[in-house]
């Protein structure tokens, strides 16, 4: 026996029957299926928000920024999402390839950022956020392209730091 | 070999163009997901019927002969709209774990319908209007249910480990 109180029962034979339609609605069905089938309801509900838009924290990390001063090496102009790698020369003159990863082509146009905004040998700034696993990538959250101007690179509604679709304030 | 092929798929005028383009990916996405209702839908609607959770007084026969053909058509509308999005992406899904579990699992549930047709549904007419069906078409049933979620979410995975 599984123990519920009376609201919980209640509010899972409430969401039983909000999502059954009624010409589905068995005949004879028990009580325990009922419950059931509204606790599984129940979870659907609550893990299906945290499955939606959160294509940021899901591959980088918010805590960790990071400022990237490059030439561009390669230019992946592509859905869902663009992808540019720029050489990066460190202080002990190491030069590392970095992969920045930006919206799609769709988002990228309405913001300005044409296809040949950005071309190999171009230098740029990103300032973005690294990799969970640790790789050499970075989400480019801004970019200051080589004619100054500076654009999100974000994807709308990902969640991450600046998105203008978050209503969050520190968005 | 096989990446080979991917990688001449996605460098093809085709792959290429749908890759880059405004409008006509995310017109596939759209259709490939609104899609999923058509074809998951209907099979499910099958399934919990076998399970005997939904539409218990309809006969098995007379409901999988009514909905085979709207299943049909939603596995149209996914594997062309499936195919067009492994196009303009294929070099990258060819080292997609997910995208890889994706295609094992999508073997497995077309295995399944073939077992179940060869083997218990052959004696439908026996069983047709009971409630509960016998032990082999409600394992069908949970087994295409749990696989074509499981396809879901591979397939929405997907996206969450192409580099």
């Amino acid at each position: 026996m599984i123990y519920l109180s009376n609201n919980t029962g209640e509010f899972m034979e409430t969401l039983y029957h909000l999502a059954i339609p009624e010409a589905f609605v068995l005949e004879g069905i028990n009580m325990k299926t009922k419950l059931a089938i509204g606790g599984f309801l129940a979870i659907a509900l609550l893990i299906v928000p945290l499955l939606a838009h959160h294509s940021f924290s899901a591959e980088f990390d918010g805590t960790k920024p990071i400022h990237l001063q490059g030439v561009v090496t390669r230019i992946e102009w592509a859905n869902p999402h663009v992808y540019f790698y720029i050489d990066v020369t460190g202080a002990d003159d190491k030069v590392e390839n970095w992969g920045c990863e930006t919206a799609g082509p769709g988002g990228l146009l309405r913001r300005g950022w044409k296809r040949d905004s950005l071309k190999v040998g171009d230098h740029v700034t990103v300032n973005g956020y690294r990799a969970k696993d640790g790789s050499r990538l970075a989400d480019a959250r801004h970019i200051t392209l080589p004619d100054g101007r500076r654009i999100f690179g974000g994807t709308p509604g990902d969640g991450g730091p600046g998105d203008p679709a978050a209503k969050s304030p520190g968005a | 070999m096989l990446r080979e092929f991917c990688q001449w798929l996605y460098d093809s005028t085709i792959g290429t163009s749908i890759r880059e383009s405004i409008w006509v990916f995310p017109i596939i996405e759209t259709i490939h997901v609104l899609g999923i209702t058509l074809l998951i839908g209907t099979i499910a609607i099958l399934d919990l019927r076998l399970l005997g959770l939904v539409l218990r007084r309809e006969e098995v026969s007379r409901l999988a002969s009514q909905i085979l053909p709207l299943t049909w058509a939603g596995f149209g509308v996914m594997f062309v709209s499936g195919f067009l999005l492994f196009w303009a992406e294929a070099a990258k899904c060819y080292a997609n774990p997910a995208f890889r579990i994706k295609l094992l699992l999508l073997i497995l549930v077309g295995l399944n319908p073939l077992v179940f047709h060869l083997t218990i549904y052959r004696s439908v007419l026996s069983w047709n209007e009971q409630l509960v069906t016998p032990l082999r078409a409600r394992l069908a049933g949970f087994f295409s249910l749990t696989l074509w979620g499981g396809i879901v979410c591979a397939g929405r995975a997907i996206a969450y480990f192409q580099k």
